[in-house]
């Protein structure tokens, strides 16, 4: 849509209840612009789109007029009802393509610092970082916005972040779930025989990777022979025969309709495709070669029945399909990994990218010669002995941890089980060294390293595995300590509002810590003054702190306060640390006036 | 590498050696010295193959003048390319450091399935039907024919090979079964014919046990192996199935059937060639009068599988006069497949001797025990001259063929079994007529006399004594090794409860309770949630895994799943599939079944597989009548006691299934047997000593939850770094100089 504005006739609504003031709507990129039919009523509008947060849609086929709803920032929203759902397409498409644009315009300014040379592409991934981390994006505004840190400072903590995000650029796909579509269990209503399933996009996308013929069928019987209602009842009727395991009466359906028997039988395209793959799997377990090659397999030949080989039955094979074929399939086709990157939406449009993803994939099919390479050398790679040999490093997927709270909370449950015997060890050791037996203990294994080089594992396995389980420990246990009970956590017994906040104070805090404390020793003016700013932002924080306590129910308060309580420590320490420079400075500047110029 | 055993330069290719591989290669060399055979147990993931290759290809580089040739079996196609795989490392390792004087030629052989480039003929979806393909382009005859007519369709790639001649050589150098492909396609000749000729001169084959046990097929590809040739049987823990499946056939309905048809056809093709070239006919009949001596001078397309029966007891005598003309003996055969059809008629199931077969088939049909011997070549020697070229067609006529020639052949070691139905689904009629052997020692004997050095090596023969009075042979080494780890790189458990401190345990009486089938799902499920990538669980049988599974599905999975199923393809993609879950790191779980093809030759090693689960004991099913006769003659023979035999039998495949994880010292993983059963000393005394040096005390008798603690240790433990060399005064990887220094003497009393 080339177009810079839609104009499309439109019922505005201030709420759901509400019949609607009818009139034209107009939208450009700047603004929406709604005008009554009837000039003198009083649905009048003029919003600008950078108000506009976000928009939400009915959708076709479900029985609610075609509504859009558009979110402004201050939680209010604006509704209009449309003659028909393809006005509805056009405008939220419209929408959407401004939306997209506002999120940009709104960032740039703010990256844009004058002092940097900041190459596009370099821009543009640090947008993107803001607009993929919200937290991130709101301590950018906090910050930078408010003219606490500058942009390069701000960015300079996180470099790692940058790097990882320039070298990795794929984006992480979403693959299908673990579950077997299998478990899309039928409701019942209890009182007739009718059994409903419910069918997501989702889940006719998963049927179509796992059964290429259903696709097929699917492709050239909906909608002209048939609707996609009937479609999927005889679908699901295939199941049902199948689910029953009973093969003849399977057959007896099959013989009667030709569309059911599609599904009946066994998967054509499967077997073709098991074929072009045999082609390339790793030689070393190739076990159809040796089918090729094992002249026992000769009919009648070998011991025929012994205890270990077994029977099947060989009536109706054409109807039977075993639960493990279906596993096997299941899994692989969740290996393969999703191939379609559409929006989930109208079954046809899925059905029809699935397509041309297959045509695509097969077109890339490599040549022999690379087939022939690649399986020599997986070959090669399964045949060396490892610890004789050099280490050979397999290709990994980095691994992408989104939120490391999710990880330590997941570590809880396994820190607690261990707790018990890790705690005890821990408790024993020492901690209140001398500056002397500190320096000596250093200089010993200095000059033992001096003397022997190092050891081939550095720290000893069983020492940096205790090290390791007692920092997953102690970062996965500090929330769960405070609660009384230790399988919950006590921010999830807090109001939302407030768990959100403490959590930003909490990283907030973090933030102006780290700065604070990298800029010691203070060298230059510019150092100076950050501090300075820093200090002011920090000293911002305490009231805010005091806010929140003060804000929880009674019976919560105190929790809350023992939740501050590190926060307040760690800013009394830092401020603390500020004044005592200070005077050491001021101390300093008196001896030697000129000191910092 | 390089160090001296004696007066023998061994070159191996890697820096460092595990002493045991040290240790093994001496007992070889002693082998190979006292030109006897041997057994030898080495617990898997302790590099036998390069081991074993590296000194065999050494001794022989130092002994030049002797016709030394490694012939080297393994059980499947993939044991083969990897083998020929190490072969490769070593071969460029030689080569790199003696220089052209050590170049071999190593070839792997197998069927024209898995050779042939020929893109019309190999799209056929069997090997009988390739085979059959590749002899319709082939066969002498239509070679000959099309000679004259150019509308015959002949295979580019054999006309390119016959054109070369003596010219058609692979030069020296290690050839995967890929390989010979890509250069036969590249040359324009036939893999499959080039390999087959160039046997005789390769210094190493590889090839299948078939080969050299299966009378039919080592009659023609292994009769040229030379006498001072080693042969070498890996994995050989099979080694007494694979004996006595050669020697045995089985008829059913459909086989009768099929042979009556085949029966019409012959007797249609000779009235066709008595109608046109009644000549031929005749100079076939001379020819048998002289004697059987067709093979030899035939070319080599016309071959097909020889005589069913071993080299030596084939009397050298001239077919007997009643079945040398092609109508007389297809009157035989005709007589034979309908006595046949009526024994199957029996409503009792039947046991009787060779001998007393021979006699009621003498009395009934009227067909003596040396027309039956020569049954075979006779069929044999017809279809060539009807210049019959679909052999695909007739293989149940050759099965009925084999049946007699084995019947006529054997008096002793075999017995005679026809079963009505099959006992555990006595409601379908399928009564079947079997032939089988239950003497393993009578296919491997030839093998025996003929080489003078046969090693039979596995990481499970115990135990090792039983081996030699099964096959019937003396070795002139036997020994087991134990494996010197770094660390407890293997942690068996043995688990006889589950999570409600019920017995598990898939005995009969057991194995249908539901709280059984629920303890070991919930096994599984407690033990995906803690170990990271692969895990690979065994059951008892298909059926029980069939069960068990559906039971399962509902209690839903966490996991990737893939299962082996009895498709080939099927099972082949699903591995696949399932490595390539591994790699990604995203783990899967892989169910299989014991004595099945996944557990006889997949390794899953490393992060393919940290915990095995064994479900069960895996007995053999001890009703069948065939089990059943050959522990009677075990007994009668070996004096092995029926149990003795059962308990043996399950547990060696039990520790094959397990033994599967481990490749190498850096490797780790964790086996769990679960059974009550295991926890017996007799059933547990039968695992190689190499697992029951790694079961604490402590693990002998677990549930479920403790076996997830000792998991979750386990694993935790196995992470981290380590130190690969060992302790100072436990070494267990060595590098040249310690090698060196250590000299022959050390060595020896740390290896005992």
């Amino acid at each position: 849509m080339a177009s810079t504005h839609v104009t499309k006739r439109a019922k505005y609504k201030t709420t759901i209840k509400d019949p609607g003031t009818p009139g034209t709507l107009r939208m450009t990129f700047e603004k929406i612009l709604f005008v009554p039919h009837n000039p003198k009523s009083a649905g009048k509008l003029d919003v600008e789109f950078r108000y506009i947060k976000g928009q939400k849609h009915t959708k076709e086929g479900s029985n609610k007029p075609p509504w859009l709803n558009l979110t402004n920032n201050q939680n209010g929203s604006f509704i209009f009802e449309f003659e028909n759902y393809s006005d509805l397409q056009e405008c939220r498409d419209f929408v959407g393509k401004v939306l997209a644009k506002g999120g940009e315009v709104s960032e740039k300014p703010t990256v844009a610092y004058p002092d940097e040379q900041l190459s596009a592409a370099e821009m543009e991934l640090r947008i993107k970082l803001l607009q993929e981390d919200s937290e991130l994006q709101k301590l950018h505004k906090q910050f930078v916005l408010s003219g606490v840190l500058t942009e390069t400072e701000f960015w300079a903590t996180r470099k790692k972040l940058l790097d990882r995000e320039v070298s990795k650029k794929t984006k992480q796909w979403l693959g299908f779930k673990s579950a077997m579509i299998s478990d899309i269990k039928p409701s019942t209503d209890g009182r007739t025989n009718k059994v409903t399933f419910n069918l997501t996009p989702e889940v006719i996308l998963q049927i179509f990777a796992e059964k290429p013929a259903v696709h097929r069928a699917f492709l050239s019987y909906v909608p002209n022979k048939m609707s996609e209602r009937t479609f999927w009842t005889k679908y699901f009727r295939a199941e049902y025969l199948h689910s029953t395991k009973n093969s003849i009466a399977a057959a007896a359906e099959a013989a009667e309709d030709e569309e059911l028997a599609v599904f009946l039988k066994q998967d054509d395209i499967l077997a073709s495709e098991a074929q072009k793959k045999i082609r390339r799997v790793d030689p070393t377990l190739d076990m159809e070669a040796d089918e090729g090659d094992d002249y026992t397999h000769l009919p009648d030949h070998g011991i025929f029945r012994e205890g270990n080989k077994e029977m099947t039955e060989s009536q109706n094979e054409l109807y039977k399909r075993s639960l493990s074929q279906d596993i096997n399939r299941h899994a692989a086709v969740v290996l393969e990994g999703r191939a379609v990157d559409v929006e989930l939406e109208d079954t046809k449009a899925v059905a029809e990218a699935l397509a041309q993803s297959k045509q695509k994939s097969s077109n890339k099919g490599e040549s022999d010669g690379d087939i022939s390479r690649e399986r020599l050398d997986r070959l090669s790679r399964m045949t060396e002995i490892e610890d004789l040999q050099g280490p050979n490093t397999l290709p990994l997927a980095p691994l992408c941890i989104k939120d490391p709270r999710d990880y330590f909370d997941s570590q809880q449950a396994n820190a607690l089980r261990t707790s018990g015997d890790a705690l005890g060890g821990i408790e024993q050791i020492k901690c209140g060294l001398s500056t002397q037996e500190v320096y000596g203990s250093l200089r010993e294994s200095i000059s033992s390293i001096k003397a022997m080089g190092l050891k081939e594992p550095i720290v000893k396995p069983e020492v940096a595995h205790q090290v390791f389980d007692a920092l997953t420990n102690s970062i996965s246990n500090t929330k769960y300590h405070i609660g009384k009970n230790p399988q919950e956590s006590v921010l999830d017994r807090l109001p939302r509002k407030t768990k959100e906040e403490l959590l930003h104070h909490w990283t907030s805090i973090l933030e102006l810590l780290k700065h604070f404390w990298a800029s010691y020793p203070i060298t230059t003016t510019y150092l100076y003054a950050k501090v300075n700013r820093l200090k002011d932002a920090m000293s911002n924080i305490y009231p805010q702190l005091e806010e929140i306590k003060g804000s929880v129910p009674s019976e919560l308060r105190h929790q809350v306060s023992l939740l501050v309580r590190p926060m307040h420590q760690a800013l009394d320490a830092a401020i603390q640390h500020y004044e005592a420079s200070m005077q050491k400075r001021s101390a300093q500047s008196g001896e030697r006036p000129n000191g910092y110029v | 590498m390089k160090f001296q055993i004696e007066d023998v330069t061994v070159y191996f290719p890697y820096d460092h050696i595990y002493p045991e591989q040290y240790c093994y290669m001496i007992e070889l060399k002693r082998t190979l010295d006292a030109k006897g055979h041997c057994l030898l147990e080495m617990p898997t993931g302790t590099g036998k193959t390069i081991a074993l290759l590296s000194l065999i290809t050494s001794y022989c580089l130092s002994k030049p003048q002797s016709p030394m040739k490694l012939i080297y079996c393994t059980r499947t196609v993939h044991e083969m390319e990897k083998t020929l795989a190490e072969l490769k490392i070593l071969h460029n390792y030689q080569i790199k450091h003696l220089g052209p004087q050590a170049r071999i030629l190593a070839i792997g052989l197998s069927s024209r399935k898995n050779l042939c480039v020929n893109p019309t003929v190999v799209a056929a979806e069997n090997r009988d039907s390739v085979d059959a393909g590749c002899r319709k382009l082939t066969a002498s005859w239509v070679r000959a024919l099309a000679s004259e007519n150019p509308d015959v369709a002949m295979c580019e790639f054999f006309e390119n090979y016959e054109k070369a001649a003596s010219a058609a050589v692979l030069p020296p150098g290690v050839y995967t079964l890929q390989e010979l492909r890509a250069f036969g396609k590249e040359k324009g000749w036939c893999p499959y014919f080039l390999a087959r000729h160039m046997v005789q001169f390769a210094n190493v084959v590889v090839y299948s046990y078939q080969y050299l046990l299966d009378p039919k097929v080592a009659g023609i590809i292994s009769k040229e192996m030379q006498k001072e040739s080693v042969v070498v049987f890996d994995e050989a823990h099979n080694i007494d199935n694979v004996c006595i499946e050669a020697l045995s056939v089985s008829v059913r309905r459909q086989t009768l059937e099929g042979a009556t048809w085949n029966l019409s056809r012959i007797s249609q093709e000779i009235d066709r060639f008595k109608a046109t070239d009644a000549s031929i006919l005749r100079a076939e009949y001379n020819r048998l009068v002289e004697g059987l001596a067709l093979r030899g001078n035939l070319p080599i397309t016309d071959n097909w599988l020889s005589n069913p029966a071993l080299p030596d007891d084939i009397l050298k005598e001239a077919v007997p006069g009643n079945i040398r003309r092609a109508e007389h003996f297809l009157h035989v055969l005709r007589r034979l497949v309908q006595y046949l059809s009526g024994r199957l008629d029996t409503e009792n199931v039947e046991k009787e001797s060779p001998v007393g077969f021979v006699a009621s088939l003498s009395s009934h049909a009227g067909i003596d025990q040396k027309t039956l011997k020569f049954c075979y070549d006779r069929l044999h020697s017809l279809m060539l001259t009807l210049e019959i070229t679909d052999t695909d067609e007739f293989l149940h006529i050759q099965t009925i063929c084999d049946f007699a020639t084995l019947v006529g052949t054997y008096g002793r070691g075999f017995s005679i079994i026809i079963e009505p139905f099959d006992e555990r689904m006595p409601h379908i009629p399928d009564p079947v007529l079997q032939l089988s052997c239950h003497d393993a020692s009578l296919a491997i004997k030839p093998v025996f006399d003929r080489f003078q050095s046969v090693l039979i090596t596995s990481g499970t023969l115990s135990p090792i004594d039983l081996y030699p009075r099964l096959l019937n042979f003396h070795p002139v080494v036997s020994r087991s090794f134990t494996m010197s780890l770094t660390r407890d790189c293997i942690c068996p458990m043995v688990l006889t409860r589950g999570s409600d401190q019920l017995p598990v345990s898939t005995k009969f009486d057991m194995r249908s309770d539901p709280g059984v089938v629920r303890n070991y799902g919930k096994l599984l499920l407690e033990m995906v949630s803690v170990v990271p990538d692969g895990i690979v669980c065994f059951f008892v049988s298909y059926s029980y895994m069939d069960g068990i599974i559906n039971t399962w599905n509902d209690s839903g999975i966490l996991k990737l799943v893939f299962i082996e199923t009895q498709d080939v393809v099927e099972t082949t993609l699903a591995l696949d599939n399932y490595r390539r879950a591994c790699d990604s790191g995203r783990g899967a779980v892989f169910f299989s079944v014991a004595r099945g093809k996944v557990a006889e030759g997949i390794d899953f090693d490393r992060h393919y597989g940290r915990l095995v689960i064994m479900i069960g004991v895996p007995f053999q099913y001890t009703l069948s009548k065939i089990l059943l006769a050959r522990l009677e003659y075990l007994r009668d023979t070996f004096q092995i006691k029926e149990g003795d035999f059962l308990t043996f039998d399950a547990l060696r495949q039990a520790a094959q299934c397990v033994g599967r994880v481990i490749r190498s010292k850096a490797d780790y993983g964790m086996m769990i047997f679960a059974d009550k059963r295991y926890s017996r000393h007799d059933k547990r005394s039968k695992l190689p000593s190499w697992i029951l040096s790694h079961l604490q005390d402590a693990n002998l008798n677990l549930s479920t939850d403790m076996a997830l603690h000792i998991a979750r240790e386990f694993l935790k433990k196995m992470a981290q770094p380590y130190d690969k060399t060992g302790s100072s005064d436990k070494k267990t990887l060595l590098s040249q100089e310690e090698l060196e220094k250590l000299g022959d003497g050390r060595m020896h009393e740390m290896s005992y």
